[in-house]
């Protein structure tokens, strides 16, 4: 699915680099549940915010399904990632201004499908997330747990081969948090890839495979 | 999309209820100031624009310095036309016209009273695009005393019946015109206006061969890609070869001599510059035209207000660039490209112009009667309605939303997302944003200043020592119609116990006033032309003018014809100094060069315009045609009242015609009076949009800083601290925008003075008072707001973390 040889990424502060990622290499197989462990600081976020290619990186190549990311200009990259990757952020990040179904409907919309479809398409998300009662309510008026469901629903919309996760549940408690793991193992079993950050042992147990960064590299399998 | 963006961007006006009410209500001031100002402007250009040949159409003028006079003059001599029309390959068309003055009507009896009558040359309907609708269209005017009149008229006079063949009486000079055509009313937007044009060919002036006097308005038709410019260049030698053989006639000298001390010649004025650039003496134009200037001004004002507007859409959307930065994050995350996100600020901008817009129109209809009477047009609503307006308001519209809403749209669609999303976004904008502030204040401190400038020159003007007493001045015109009882009546004013003093002349300082002009002459020799004022022994003392030498005419000293009093500018130019009186000098009269002598000087007074220089004047003794009379006491309802039933006695065909002198008197400066109200207007909505738009900044200010002042408060900051914090960076901002905005309204207010010969100096304190309200207000703006951020509870500011 995605590989990443010899990766580096820092930040200079004051004539010196801090490195944020320091010669790390991963490689992703189609299928995986990746779970990405580390302390605050060990470089989990940006190792997946340069894997959505939201971020980049000064040194090393990244392969994504074969295309050399590295290479290419960012408004290529742009489209790669709006047509293969969902994003889930720890903050939910949902548009305060739309609805449930609004906000799950806006990547449709970005990607010019049809109203119909469209339609059909949110329809379908809603039942299988079980809001489908909560629609037409705003974010504010939801739980963090529900704003979650609908910030996994809207990424899950466009179908993406891969889902980057940010600490999902890092503002969730702990049973709305096994709800959403719950989740997480069954859209992997229906074949979705799914990488997640995540600061709890028993959430990586999700997953079917756990990395530890330590200072921007992998220090154990 | 379209859907999505609209409902996204109706959400955001909805919550952000505050900001978008200062874009809103700032758009919509300045696009109905567009509008109105647009109407106005195009108004004003549209001047005979409707005559076919409006780009081929040319007035001969004549422009000259004789003996340090300046003359400018938009008549020329008779044979001019004819002449050109010869003598130059270029010229298809010329024809003439004349203005006569007094012109009472008559019709089987029945009194019609005073009408606009001009003599014109029979070629005149072939040049001027005057449509005949009844009676001979092609050759009306073939036949001496034949007239073309305007609809109105004929309706007046002959109502339903037909006026074609019928016979009108001049009376007062006992002329019979019969009607041949008649032609639609002349358009408004044409610098003349006649109700009766008469053909010239029974008209003695119009056959004179002299090119040593003027009579006529001239007007040529070029031939298609005639230069103007180069039909001009053949003029001197045509004068000089007409005018030569004449001059040397009348003044014994030739062309040549004469244009070495002197310079003389004729110009072409294309019709379309008439209205707006005509600068010739009032008694050689037709109508009070308008002026390039304030159409210049007017638009400026338009633009800015516009721009300033703009400016708060563009400050205020970028401001909230930390309220919008996680949307656009996320955003970018769900897929969207930066075009995307361009074309929904762009749709944001888009509605809230169509709104604004929706509310200028409202505002625009609510204020049409105020415009109309302020800018002297009659505009209606429906004029917008028409869709080259609807058009144009759409185009404008669009405008808007690129001016407004570009600099937002590509400034917040070029954040990074992960940055957005953290609220991280590169600080530049603060100082593009700083500059538009300045920018409005410059427009603001400028508009204010340009205000106290214009009201101190209305000051001077109402206060300045004229030379005479213009208050409780009663003018009562053409008292000659009263014929054999015009004594009986000045006898009647005299009478009355409310009146102080009467005169009997038809000259009068302020507004309408008879003209005598006339060439003045030194030991037979040629000075310059003089104006003269035909009074009685009564007229100085009446206006209150001052005797500096010499004595009055008086009665008892029986015929004073030869005998007259100058101004001290008169005295000046002749040469006479302090001891003028008993010298003497000739004057042009129809009898030949007459001898006059000095019997008293008079002090200057400004009996034309403060536009002008005072000029020399003579004053001799020939009362006629009108009586000035001064009132006791302010309130002259009583005298009119009186007067009106004495004049009804002895003239029941026409009614009274007065005037208030200090009436005329302002009148004469109507169009800076206006200007100053207009300014005031403008300056107070600038500087208001331009608050709003500060207010709107300051409260994204103290939102950032909502965590600074709880802190900056639990460590002992007192409120007045903060305001200051909060104020200072602004004010500093508005204290730069002086800098630029007062050298640069000194400079056109200025050139705006020199319209005045008479003008006050831009005193430092007008700089000082409008640093002081612009700051003011700014601060006024700024301090409520800040006060309030400063005043809340530091708990509740710091638990928002």
């Amino acid at each position: 699915m995605l590989k990443l040889e010899h990766i580096y990424k820092w930040v200079s502060a004051g004539g010196r680099r801090i490195f944020l990622l320091n010669d790390l290499s991963l490689k992703v197989e189609k299928g995986e549940f990746l779970s990405v462990m580390g302390p605050s600081g060990s470089g989990k976020s940006t190792l997946l915010n340069i894997i959505a290619m939201l971020d980049e990186f000064q040194e090393g190549e990244y392969y994504f399904e074969e295309e050399a990311i590295h290479q290419l200009k960012s408004k290529k990259r742009t489209e790669i990632f709006n047509q293969n990757i969902g994003f889930i952020f720890q903050a939910y990040h949902l548009l305060d201004d739309l609805t449930v179904y609004e906000n799950i409907e806006t990547p449709l919309l970005y990607k010019n499908v049809k109203s119909s479809e469209r339609k059909a398409l949110v329809g379908d998300i809603l039942d299988r997330f079980n809001i489908v009662g909560k629609k037409d309510l705003f974010p504010h008026q939801l739980s963090g747990g529900q704003q979650q469901l609908v910030g996994i629903a809207r990424a899950l919309i466009i179908k993406p081969k891969l889902i980057l996760a940010d600490e999902p549940t890092g503002n969730l408690n702990s049973k709305q948090s096994d709800e959403i793991m719950q989740l997480f193992q069954d859209l992997n079993k229906e074949g979705v890839t799914i990488i997640q950050a995540t600061h709890s042992e028993s959430n990586a147990k999700y997953g079917s495979r756990t990395i530890h960064l330590l200072d921007g590299s992998v220090s154990k399998k | 999309m379209i859907r999505n963006y609209l409902k996204t961007g109706s959400r955001n006006i909805i919550k952000n209820k505050g900001t978008f009410a200062v874009n809103i209500i700032g758009l919509a001031l300045g696009i109905a100031s567009v509008i109105m100002i647009m109407l106005y402007v195009l108004d004003e250009l549209s001047y005979d624009r409707f005559n076919e040949k409006a780009d081929q159409i040319v007035r001969v003028v004549f422009k000259a310095e004789v003996n340090g006079e300046q003359m400018n003059e938009a008549v020329v001599m008779a044979p001019v036309a004819q002449t050109l029309k010869n003598d130059l390959p270029e010229v298809t068309q010329a024809t003439r016209l004349a203005k006569s003055y007094n012109n009472r009507l008559e019709h089987k009896g029945i009194y019609y009273g005073q009408s606009e009558l001009g003599y014109v040359d029979p070629n005149f309907f072939d040049v001027f695009t005057l449509p005949i609708i009844n009676g001979n269209k092609n050759t009306p005017l073939d036949e001496p005393n034949s007239v073309v009149i305007s609809e109105s008229l004929a309706k007046n006079i002959f109502g339903n019946t037909e006026p074609i063949g019928k016979t009108i009486t001049v009376s007062n000079r006992d002329e019979q015109l019969y009607v041949s055509g008649v032609m639609k009313d002349i358009p408004k937007n044409s610098h003349f206006h006649f109700d009766l044009l008469v053909s010239t060919l029974g008209y003695d002036q119009a056959q004179k061969t002299s090119w040593m006097e003027s009579d006529f308005f001239t007007y040529l038709v070029l031939k298609e890609g005639a230069e103007v410019a180069e039909v001009e260049a053949k003029l001197p030698a045509i004068t000089k070869k007409y005018m030569g053989p004449q001059m040397m006639e009348a003044i014994g000298m030739s062309y040549e001599e004469f244009q070495k001390d002197n310079d003389i010649g004729l110009f072409l004025q294309p019709l379309t510059d008439i209205h707006l650039h005509s600068d010739f003496s009032d008694a050689t134009t037709l109508e009070q035209g308008g002026d390039i200037k304030y159409v210049y001004i007017f638009s400026a004002i338009a633009i800015f207000m516009l721009v300033i507007a703009c400016i708060n859409f563009m400050n205020l959307a970028t401001a909230s660039a930390s309220k919008r930065s996680k949307e656009v994050g996320i955003r970018k995350v769900l897929g969207s490209n930066k075009n995307q996100l361009i074309y929904q600020f762009l749709a944001e901008a888009f509605i809230s112009t169509i709104i604004a817009a929706v509310l200028a129109s409202v505002l625009f209809a609510l204020s049409i009667p105020f415009f109309n009477q302020l800018a002297g047009k009659t505009i209606e609503f429906s004029t917008i309605l028409n869709p080259a307006y609807l058009l144009s308001l759409l185009g404008l519209i669009f405008l808007i939303t690129i001016l407004a809403g570009a600099y937002p749209a590509f400034y917040l669609s070029s954040f990074n997302p992960l940055n957005a999303l953290k609220s991280k976004f590169s600080g530049n904008g603060s100082g593009i944003r700083s500059g538009l502030v300045v920018f409005q204040f410059v427009i603001s401190a400028g508009l204010i200043l340009a205000t106290l400038v214009v009201r101190e020159q209305m000051n001077y003007i109402q206060n300045k020592d004229l030379g005479y007493e213009k208050d409780q001045l009663l003018v009562i015109k053409d008292t000659y119609l009263l014929e054999n009882n015009e004594d009986n009546f000045i006898q009647e004013i005299e009478n009355d116990p409310r009146v102080a003093s009467v005169t009997h002349s038809a000259f009068v300082p302020a507004g309408e006033s008879d003209n005598e002009v006339g060439g003045t002459f030194q030991n037979g020799e040629f000075l310059r032309r003089m104006y003269f004022y035909n009074v009685d022994e009564n007229y100085i003392p009446t206006l209150g003018m001052e005797l500096l030498q010499g004595r009055n005419f008086s009665k008892e000293f029986g015929d004073e014809s030869d005998k007259v009093i100058i101004n001290e500018k008169a005295a000046e130019i002749l040469g006479f100094g302090k001891d003028a009186v008993g010298k003497t000098f000739q004057r042009d009269t129809r009898e030949g060069l007459k001898d006059i002598t000095v019997m008293g000087v008079i002090k200057n007074f400004n009996w034309k315009s403060l536009h002008q220089e005072i000029e020399p004047l003579i004053l001799k003794k020939n009362p006629y045609g009108g009586v000035i009379l001064r009132s006791k006491s302010a309130n002259m309802s009583g005298i009119i009242e009186k007067l009106n039933s004495t004049w009804n006695q002895y003239n029941p065909r026409e009614v009274l015609n007065y005037s208030v002198l200090d009436d005329s008197f302002q009148h004469t400066y109507l169009k800076e009076r206006k200007m100053g109200t207009i300014l005031t207007l403008f300056a107070i909505l600038t500087i208001i949009v331009a608050c709003l738009g500060l207010f709107g900044l300051v409260t994204f200010t103290a939102e950032q800083r909502f965590k600074e002042i709880g802190i900056r408060k639990v460590l002992g900051s007192s409120a007045t601290q903060i305001v200051a914090l909060l104020s200072k960076d602004f004010l500093k901002l508005v204290a730069v925008s002086f800098l630029i905005a007062f050298p640069l309204c000194f400079y056109l207010m200025n050139r705006w003075l020199q319209d005045f010969a008479y003008r006050i100096n831009i005193q430092w304190y007008l700089f000082v008072l409008a640093a002081v309200i612009t700051l003011g207000i700014a601060f006024l703006t700024i301090g409520i707001k800040s006060f309030r951020a400063a005043s809340i509870n530091p708990i509740k500011s710091l638990k928002t973390e």
